[in-house]
């Protein structure tokens, strides 16, 4: 060996490590996309400042970042939450649909003012993100079924329906649209821009969820059983109660998110209202570590990084590029993650 | 993952209560110029930014390949342009709203929006007043907002009279995406071409919830033509049927392109689309400063057509076909009553002539059309 | 023991068959070896000695290249190595079998043994690989079942699984990371049988233990580890129980009759506190682990559970706590029959449970020293009042809990499994103590612990025997049952075989109820 150098795993690692692997994981992956957009013709520093400027520079881009936001911070949060349990819930795509659609429903075919509407589309959504986890949640606390499956097959089961409603019973009659239903009159009211209160919401429930973790006895339980549930069971805590509740709050967390984009963002039930929020929101669980105030700055990130896509897209770079790019800082920043938990040692030969 | 932003392709499927109220404008006023609202300042070329917001990518030989050569067109016609944004791919959902805002925030003077993105547009319309947009198969006017599309009925009956004369069996096959309005309308118009030659005629149609699935189209233009139908039509952007249809020795007509090197023998004709002339022109109203919201339907013979028959069409099909195409450029409409809807009903009255309105926004088949539910 | 074969005479200038030359591991605010020397001859077994967190683990994880030393050099057969991977030790011959098997459980003993090895046969059959395995088991004389699967086999069968994988691989030092632990003294002779073979065959054998006894029956030498530096290599012939013991933990340590009250002490009381009455339970299988025990604690004795491990220990154990429902019949406490078993009423009822697999059952490894330590009194004021989780006093009673136990610990907030298995088992056994005012049951106390904490942890046991619980201590050290209990009751399939009063206690008539023999004569 010429090397003095090794490499040592430390069980956790150092939150300054890790924050600066990051930083150093997301510098080297637009250093080297840099240098592949420089060898393909493009000016990779105009095309930086122009993102930064786009996203920060204007209140456009700025509203972006925060509509972007708010969905991919609840499905991310509705990932973290059954995490706490240790459940997978890979689902969050499905009960965002889900929640999407039952709000929906509620809002074309419940007439009323809208101060009543709002809260019964809201309730709706949560409890539709419900109904969609019930089944894989009970198979899971009674039978030991993996969710893994179940939630991530429903996901279809969830973006099939909707699309059935959307080009069929609820399609826009009155405007001949076949692909979405009729705009759904009642509105979140936007609190700065275009940016609605979808998210303060989302803000708040990722604090909530944490005080609530961090802080109640019924956390306590959570995080014990979640971490260990044959300790929780020796501490006598009812772990399958926990794995129901924490689950079902994970769908209802993902069916919010739905409502929200509904009654936000899109007004209009329709086949790709989901964008892939509920996929992307386990990767915002990922890069979180499962931290719920964690989320809201990974999903912050997702959505930079996302919204960074689409002004590339202006810029003349095509949607492949612009993909592998956000593929490569998530990938180096999954390995910085790993890699804060080594050290390098220098040994003696 | 099933990708069901897709679905969104081409943007029939979007409009709003609003849009249907601008098309309840009397038929013949789609031509432009019918809304009122002022005409925006003039823009220097060079300091122009012209948008395109695409569905697809450009090298789909098809739909969006159509839009892009128009793109083209506009480079050529205007080369001192300050810039020529152009986007592939714009999803069907709060993406499209982000992208054409990104392009208002580039300095966009003008926006295409080559498939209806619907309300996601509308959305960065409104907040973009000066900037003129233009939305391909959209239903509604603003101030800075016009719309535009093809009477693509008009070569597709043109198509379905050489089916009706190359067809043996009577039965034609059709390989559908939705349920939406062009397609009824292409399915109605395809058998009404059908059966001015031969009234007998049925047409079967079978939808694979797809704009692009070659393997679905190829399965059910296998299914067609195992059901006795040897003339296979369809609204699809790959050659899937055509292959098919030239293994089993039928007839096929296609969309969008002239694709038939995928099925030499096989191929009859396609509704073929040419958008450069309109875009040069729209973009040259934008720079004088004459721009204003329209509504156009691109005709017969200016933006879509019918293609150049297929080598082995016998050419006296060719010539009666191109007979009844003459006749409708000469201001002829087959779609005159009377109409039945496929439940027998009588839905147009005798000598009633169906507005272009009503075409585009046709919602129910016509009799002998089957497998299509509205 | 008839095989008294001495290790083989050796030519002069035969090199050691592995030598480690100060060998150094640091981890972060830990020194794990310093310094350390070794040297295994072949044709010996050569025993490695030390109390947890001597040192032991991980000089052998070094050994067969898991970790790579700090400083140091490792030599095999008089050259210098430097092992990358474990591949590297596997190529070098040294084989380890680790305490907890790494086999496939799904997988039968032939598969097992052909995972993952180069001279597996590209496309072999289940027979091909049968017959290998059959034949491998033959050359080394170690008897396994090659078809049969890993989940039906006894943990003995599976150890000699993990040993002849080893061998298979054409190991010449086998390194054992506490062999006995989990085996019937039978099997373990059998297993002393298969060592002295291998050995015999001019291979070497490093055997790491705490059992002194064992230590001094199977070894050659002896070297001794304490706080990550050697104290010394003895030949076993030289050494006996006390003075191993004594270089071990640098002190005097007495075994002695603990059965004696101190003035002040609680009594025995009349009633039974506890009373198990024909009660039956189902394991984790769902098959039937417990058949009609019926069962007395009363405060202020221990009584001993003797047996062999796997014979209904676990689940006795948590019916007692209630973590698990009988099947049939009835628990009173206090002469009150409990109408549903809730292991979080039990706590309430002051009954206190050390389980036996403390890491799987008794702590979260990834949660915070505090968070596991408060895992009793979470409920409580100060942890829990009016519903709020109050972290601060969560970690006050951590320390509380700590300061008794005697350990350092650096940071509350870091997680547990950071600490040794010592540690977490006197933080387990405190926090239990604080609540088990009425029963306490301890399951394995001193398994995997070294003589100084298993004299800790047994003081303990005594102190709160002395403060008026019942304890039911769950052991299979007979010594150690013999040293504490007041009464001894043997467990054999699920079955109570006998309760004998310790001053009548006959150590043969325990050994034949261990094994399953009824009991002859009423000796209770």
């Amino acid at each position: 060996m010429l090397s003095g150098l090794r490499l040592q795993r430390l069980p956790s690692a150092h939150p300054g490590i890790a924050l600066g692997a990051r930083v150093a994981a997301i510098f080297l992956a637009l250093l080297l996309a840099s240098i592949v957009l420089e060898i393909s013709g493009a000016a990779p520093l105009e095309l930086g400042i122009q993102v930064i400027s786009a996203t920060f520079g204007s209140t456009y881009g700025i509203e972006d970042l925060c509509l972007l936001l708010i969905p991919l911070l609840m499905t991310g949060l509705a990932v973290a939450v059954g995490q706490q349990i240790g459940a997978w819930n890979i689902g969050a795509e499905g009960q965002f649909y889900a929640g999407a659609f039952s709000a929906t429903a509620i809002g074309l075919f419940v007439p009323g003012p809208e101060i009543l509407i709002l809260p019964l589309m809201f309730i709706a959504g949560a409890v539709g993100g419900m109904i969609w986890i019930l089944v894989p949640t009970l198979a899971r606390a009674y039978a030991g079924v993996n969710e893994l499956i179940t939630t991530l097959l429903l996901n279809f089961v969830a973006a099939l329906m909707v699309y059935y409603v959307s080009t069929g019973p609820w399609r826009d009659r009155v405007g001949m649209s076949n692909s979405a239903t009729p705009r759904v009159k009642a509105e979140i009211p936007e609190f700065w821009g275009l940016v609605h209160w979808g998210l303060p919401l989302g803000v708040l429930m990722a604090i909530g969820f944490a005080l609530v973790l961090s802080y109640s006895k019924w956390g306590y339980e959570v995080r014990l059983s979640g971490s260990n549930p044959s300790a929780a069971k020796y501490a006598g805590i009812p772990v399958r109660r926990h794995i129901i509740t924490v689950m079902l709050l994970s769908g209802m967390v993902a069916g919010i998110a739905g409502m929200f984009e509904i009654a936000g963002t899109v007004h209009r039930l329709q086949g790709g209202i989901s964008n892939n929020f509920g996929y992307l929101g386990i990767m915002v669980a990922v890069l979180a570590r499962n931290s719920c105030v964690g989320v809201i700055f990974s999903a912050a990130l997702m959505a930079l990084i996302l919204n960074a896509g689409i002004i590339l897209q202006t810029q003349g770079l095509t949607t492949s590029a612009v993909l592998a790019i956000t593929g490569l800082i998530l990938f180096l920043t999954a390995i910085g993650d790993e890699l804060a938990h080594y050290r390098i040692t220098r040994i003696k030969i | 993952m099933i990708d069901l932003r897709t679905l969104s392709r081409r943007g029939f499927l979007n409009m709003s209560a609003a849009g249907a109220a601008a098309l309840a404008l009397p038929a013949g006023l789609f031509r432009a110029g019918t809304a009122s609202a002022a005409t925006l300042p003039a823009v220097a070329e060079e300091d122009a930014v012209i948008g395109f917001g695409h569905v697809g990518p450009i090298t789909d030989e098809g739909w969006t390949w159509s839009h892009h050569q128009g793109l083209l067109a506009v480079k050529e016609a205007f080369p001192k342009l300050k810039k020529v944004i152009e986007v592939e791919n714009v999803p069907y959902s709060a993406d499209a709203t982000r992208t054409y805002r990104q392009f208002v925030s580039e300095g966009a003077n003008m926006i295409f929006d080559t498939s209806s993105t619907g309300d996601f547009l509308h959305e960065v319309v409104k907040r973009a007043p000066e900037v003129a947009f233009m939305e391909c198969d959209g239903h509604q006017v603003m101030d800075n907002l016009g719309w535009y599309y093809l009477a693509h009925w008009y070569p597709t009956y043109v198509i379905g009279v050489a089916a009706g004369h190359l067809s043996k069996t009577g039965k034609l096959g059709y390989v559908a995406s939705f349920p939406v309005a062009s397609v009824f309308c292409s399915t109605n118009a395809f058998l009404m071409g059908a059966r001015s030659v031969n009234p007998a005629a049925t047409l079967q149609t079978i939808a694979i919830n797809s704009w692009f699935d070659p393997q679905a189209a190829t399965q059910a233009g296998t299914a067609l033509i195992d059901n006795g139908c040897d003339f296979l039509f369809g609204i699809m952007d790959e050659a899937g049927y055509l292959q098919v249809a030239e293994q089993r020795g039928v007839w096929a007509a296609m969309w969008n392109t002239d694709i038939r090197r995928y099925g030499p023998n096989s191929y009859v004709s396609s509704v073929i689309i040419d958008f450069k002339k309109f875009y040069v022109d729209q973009v040259g109203k934008r720079l004088a400063g004459t721009w204003s919201p329209s509504e156009t339907l691109l005709q017969m013979g200016s933006g879509v057509d019918r293609d150049v028959w297929g080598a082995k069409v016998p050419a006296d099909v060719a010539k009666a076909a191109d007979a009844v195409r003459d006749k409708i450029v000469g201001g002829w409409s087959p779609f005159t009553g009377e109409i039945k809807d496929s439940t027998g009903t009588v839905r147009i009255a005798k000598d009633q002539k169906m507005t272009d309105t009503e075409l585009y926004t046709w919602d129910w088949s016509v009799e002998g059309v089957s497998g299509l539910t509205s | 023991m008839n095989d008294t074969t001495p290790s083989l005479p050796l030519p002069p200038g035969t090199p050691p068959l592995v030598q480690l030359k100060g060998i150094a591991k640091y981890f972060p605010g830990v020194i794990a070896n310093h310094d350390v020397d070794l040297d295994v001859m072949p044709g010996e077994i050569h025993a490695l000695l030390g109390e947890n967190g001597a040192g032991k683990s991980t000089l052998m994880n070094i050994l067969t290249g898991i970790y790579r030393p700090n400083a140091g050099e490792i030599i095999i057969d008089g050259y210098a190595k430097e092992f990358a991977s474990p591949l590297d030790a596997i190529a070098a011959g040294i084989g380890m079998v680790h305490q907890h098997f790494k086999l496939v459980q799904a997988f039968t003993v032939a598969e097992n043994i052909h995972l993952g090895w180069d001279k597996t046969p590209k496309r072999a059959s289940a027979q091909k690989l049968e017959a290998r395995t059959a034949e491998l088991a033959a050359k080394f004389n170690l008897q396994v079942r090659p078809g049969a699967r890993i989940n039906e086999l006894s943990t003995g069968e599976q150890q000699r699984v993990e040993i002849l994988r080893v061998l298979a691989r054409e190991a010449r030092v086998l390194i054992l990371d506490e062999p006995t632990a989990v085996l019937t003294p039978a099997e373990a002779r059998e297993l002393f049988k298969a060592l002295r073979e291998f050995r015999n065959r001019g291979n070497a054998v490093i055997f790491i233990s705490h059992k002194l006894d064992e230590v001094l029956e199977i070894s050659d030498r002896i070297t001794i580890l304490r706080g990550g530096r050697k104290i010394a290599t003895e030949q076993a012939a030289d050494c006996n129980p006390r003075s191993l013991a004594k270089q071990m933990v640098g002190r005097d340590i007495v075994l002695a009759d603990m059965r004696q009250r101190p003035v002040g002490a609680a009594p025995i009381s009349k009633d039974p506190v506890l009373r198990l009455d024909t009660v039956s339970a189902l394991g984790e299988t769902g098959l039937s682990a417990l058949h009609g025990v019926t069962l007395d604690v009363f405060a202020g004795e221990i009584i001993g559970i003797a047996g062999v491990a796997g014979n209904g220990q676990r689940e006795l154990s948590q019916v007692l706590t209630g973590i698990r429902a009988p099947s049939s019949g009835q628990i009173l406490i206090d002469g009150k029959p409990v109408a549903h078993a809730n292991a979080a009423e039990f706590v309430e009822m002051g009954i206190g449970h050390i389980p036996e697999d403390r890491l799987h059952s008794g702590l979260a490894p990834a949660l915070s020293v505090t968070v596991n330590a408060v895992m009793r009194e979470y409920k409580k004021p100060p942890v829990t009042t009016a519903g709020l989780y109050r972290p601060g006093a969560a970690t006050t009673l951590a320390k509380d809990i700590a300061e008794v136990a005697d350990v350092a610990v650096p940071d509350f907030g870091m997680p547990i499994r950071n600490l040794s298995g010592g540690n977490q088992q006197r933080l387990v056994a405190r926090r239990e103590m604080r609540i088990a005012s009425k029963v306490l049951v301890a399951a394995y106390p001193s398994r995997g612990l070294d003589v100084g904490a298993i004299n800790t942890m047994l003081k303990y046991i005594v102190e709160l025997r002395d403060a008026g619980a019942g304890i039911v201590l769950i052991s299979e050290e007979l010594e150690e049952l013999l040293n504490l209990s007041d009464r001894i009751a043997v467990l054999y399939e699920g079955k109570i075989m006998g309760v004998i009063d310790n001053d009548k206690v006959d150590i043969d008539e325990i050994g034949l109820l261990m094994g399953g023999r009824q009991q002859t004569k009423e000796v209770a």
